[in-house]
């Protein structure tokens, strides 16, 4: 039986490669059919926000890769309600169905996992 | 000797925004850019705090960056700059300071 990984995303989705680079592992592990959730904490959750334009600053698309997550397996999604609000976040105009979690949440939902990893 | 502020990092991760806000004087400005535009999301602390800025203190923001994260609606006071904007603005001070 695979070790069961939880991935922290808390980057935000703009300003460097930790982002994609935590949800490239995310569809990795999908793809091979790891148990694997993934929990957007902190400026992760600016990830989680509408009608954003990278193109703009010359980048590409984040949410439609967010958005393969369910399609590669992935259907286990957490945010932070915390940190959600803090940054005027609408939890209820979100581009991935994400369960929220409050603090007793989070730290439950690290304790199912046999391996963390924090981006 | 007024100063011109650039703030390119998120306000929800460290304390820049808030020391800059301390160390202000009256006639200087504050340009956001990257991370640094989520303190205009509506409904943040970081918003109002920039929002009951005396009037004398100009804000300006790079509008790719809010753009790029869906930043909508912000407030009246708030200048958006494209980059040879924000070139000419660096020379209207005389001094920049960049909160690296």
């Amino acid at each position: 039986m695979a070790k069961s990984l939880l991935l922290i995303s808390r980057q935000a989705p703009w300003s460097g490669p930790g982002a994609r680079e935590a949800l490239d592992i995310a569809l990795a592990g999908g793809a091979f059919d790891l148990p694997l959730a993934m929990l957007f904490l902190d400026d992760g959750v600016l990830q989680l926000t509408q009608a954003q334009q990278p193109a703009q600053l010359q980048q590409k698309d984040l949410t439609a890769n967010l958005q393969a997550l369910p399609m590669f397996g992935v259907e286990a999604l957490y945010a932070c309600n915390r940190s959600l609000f803090e940054r005027g976040v609408d939890s209820g105009a979100l581009n991935l169905p994400v369960e929220l979690l409050d603090e007793h949440g989070l730290s439950a939902l690290l304790q199912r996992y046999d391996l963390v990893i924090t981006l | 000797m007024n100063t011109l502020h650039l703030l390119s990092h998120s306000p929800f991760t460290d304390s820049r925004l808030s020391s800059c806000l301390r160390l202000l004087s009256i006639h200087d400005g504050i340009l956001l850019s990257g991370d640094a535009v989520y303190a205009l999301q509506a409904g943040t602390a970081q918003r109002q705090a920039l929002e009951l800025m005396p009037d004398g203190i100009a804000l300006f923001a790079l509008e790719e960056d809010l753009l790029a994260r869906a930043i909508g609606d912000v407030p009246a006071r708030v200048r958006c700059l494209d980059y040879p904007a924000f070139v000419e603005l660096t020379l209207r001070y005389a001094k920049v300071n960049s909160w690296l």
